[in-house]
């Protein structure tokens, strides 16, 4: 046999093994630890009870809420066009998948801040993107929408606005004060659309 | 080193035409994603043409209705693209290397006609085949041995193992 | 770029059939450059005085099988969006045998018929015209072979998962297999009688 044919051989074999020995590459990419310290630092995850109501009430599209507690918590109540995820479950690639489609705003929010804070920490690890807490959890939204304040005389106008907003944002939520009894219609959960355009398996690919 | 036949005529060394070869499937796949194919081409074809003869037809059958019919557009695919690409390619080679000649190819020791024949015969079993396996060497066999399909590699071995058989079989048609 | 360079939107899908044509232009071209517009060249396997099949289609195979590989590696390809062909055990094998008859008979598999064809070969020519009839055959009796065809489905199955081993060390044991097959097939063309074609 040529001596040429001889070297491309061993080339050929030589490459095969290379891949072989190669260290297997882990399959999920982690942010580094010194990217991970500046996200931790910076306050900007949080999102204010008020900014997410209105958003809520505007029908926002980009807003993807994220109910972190319990089967049976979220069907007692959520907010409107949220959708459950399990904590344990977070980290699943069906759960990653849908945390990682485009133009969405993902708001976590459990009862409190703890549980939201653990995933939010969790997720960004795993590189999501546009990832932000419900500052308080349900019981600060609970707390400022839902209960009527006090107005209190020495209140200033920006405040006044804010309580009259939060006044407008109770009613949108409980029918409370309206002359009708209906309760505001709850938004079905938007059908999530996962990144990956899946490979040609209708038009029969492959022949 | 040329490895030429008795015509005359020069081919490529093979091992440099199948790096060419392997070449254009890997960026098959780092496009489009997917492998050649030719046989699929055939089938977009026939399933076009039935549905512009009787639509109804295709609506019902259970197996044309999957590529054709509706609103489908069976010809406007990857496959038909490809496949004319393919003719003007091997159309080009064909000038570059001087081997464009109208002419039926066959062993000196059969007609033309018989040659014909089988090939016409040929075709027709073998397209058969191909919608059976989904696939045909170039879709199935080779494209599916490059992403390592188990699917592509039991065809691809069915394929070869059997026409090395019936080729002794017949082998009055070529040697 | 990460590809498939389509699927993941970096190119616009509109230039996926422009990207066919080329592609099946680099197709035809290096298949009737290597001889395969020629059927008595294809069936030389068989007979043992033309390997060229073999070294051509099973170099293409292990540079492409190696060539992603690597580019996954290099996270240059997402190896789960690559189309792979999904098995229908059945229908697979008895695709193949009658594929590997119509081959034999005819001389060509569709891809090297059109070859043939697009340089004045009448016998490819007639070959793929009979490939829609074939079709068409089929297509109109589907129902007798509608069981079959969907049986034995495994789903996108890969075959190293057949064996146990990894994709890379299939590869491996598929170039070692590819190497001994080139220089068996130098071996045995030496000791063929000479074929006039």
């Amino acid at each position: 046999m040529e001596r040429k044919y001889t070297i491309l051989a061993v080339l050929m074999i030589v490459l095969a093994l290379g891949l072989v020995v190669l260290p297997k590459k882990k399959e999920m990419k982690e942010a580094d630890p010194k990217t991970l310290l500046s996200a931790i630092t910076e306050k900007s995850r949080f999102l204010s009870v008020d900014l997410v109501t209105h958003r809520i009430i505007e029908n926002d599209p980009t807003l993807l809420l994220i109910d972190l507690r319990p089967a049976d918590q979220f069907k007692a109540f959520a907010l409107p066009g949220s959708i459950n995820i399990q904590p344990d479950s977070l980290l699943s690639v069906t759960t990653l998948e849908l945390l990682n489609q485009p133009g969405k705003d993902k708001i976590l929010y459990a009862n409190s801040d703890l549980t939201a804070e653990k995933a939010w920490l969790l997720a960004t690890r795993y590189s999501v993107d546009r990832l932000y807490i419900l500052k308080g959890g349900l019981n600060e939204w609970y707390n400022t929408i839902i209960k009527p304040g006090e107005i209190s005389t020495a209140a200033s106008s920006t405040e006044l606005d804010l309580i009259s907003f939060r006044n407008a944002a109770r009613q949108h939520f409980t029918g409370a004060g309206q002359t009708t009894n209906e309760p505001v219609a709850k938004k079905a959960p938007e059908k999530v659309k996962v990144v990956r355009k899946p490979p040609e398996a209708a038009s029969g690919g492959g022949c | 080193m040329k490895k030429i036949k008795n015509d005359g005529s020069f081919y490529l060394n093979p091992y440099l035409g199948g790096v060419i070869l392997g070449t254009v499937l890997l960026l098959s796949f780092y496009i489009s994603g997917r492998g050649l194919g030719a046989s699929g081409a055939v089938k977009n074809t026939v399933a076009a043409t039935v549905n512009v003869i009787a639509p109804q037809h295709v609506e019902k059958s259970a197996y044309y209705s999957q590529f054709a019919g509706g609103d489908k557009e069976p010809m406007s695919n990857w496959l038909v693209y490809e496949v004319l690409g393919v003719l003007a390619g091997a159309f080009i080679s064909g000038i570059v290397f001087n081997r464009l000649k109208l002419k039926v190819e066959h062993s000196p020791k059969i007609t033309s006609r018989r040659r014909l024949l089988f090939a016409l015969a040929g075709g027709l079993v073998f397209g058969f085949g191909a919608q059976l396996a989904r696939g045909c060497t170039s879709g199935a066999a080779l494209s599916g041995m490059a992403v390592l399909s188990f699917g592509g590699y039991i065809t691809m071995v069915a394929i070869f193992g059997t026409a090395f058989v019936v080729a002794w079989i017949l082998r009055k048609n070529w040697i | 770029m990460i590809g498939p360079i389509i699927s993941s939107g970096i190119v616009s899908p509109a230039w996926d059939n422009i990207f066919a044509v080329l592609l099946g232009m680099g197709f035809g071209f290096a298949l009737e450059s290597s001889g395969f517009s020629s059927s008595r060249k294809i069936i030389g396997t068989f007979f043992g005085y033309d390997f060229v099949v073999v070294k051509v289609f099973f170099t293409a195979a292990i540079v492409a099988s190696m060539g992603l590989l690597y580019l996954s590696y290099f996270g240059l390809v997402d190896y789960s969006l690559l189309y792979i062909q999904p098995t229908f055990l059945t229908s697979a094998i008895v695709g193949g045998i009658i594929m590997g008859i119509g081959f034999s008979m005819g001389g060509f598999c569709p891809g090297t018929s059109l070859c043939a064809a697009a340089v004045g070969r009448i016998d490819g020519l007639v070959f793929f015209g009979g490939m829609f009839i074939g079709v068409f055959l089929f297509s109109e009796s589907f129902s007798l072979f509608e069981n079959m065809f969907y049986s034995g489905s495994q789903g996108a199955k890969m075959i190293n998962e057949a064996f146990g081993i990894s994709p890379e060390l299939f590869t491996f044991f598929l170039v070692l297999a590819a190497v001994g097959m080139f220089f068996g097939a130098a071996w045995v063309q030496k000791k063929v009688k000479k074929v006039e074609y």
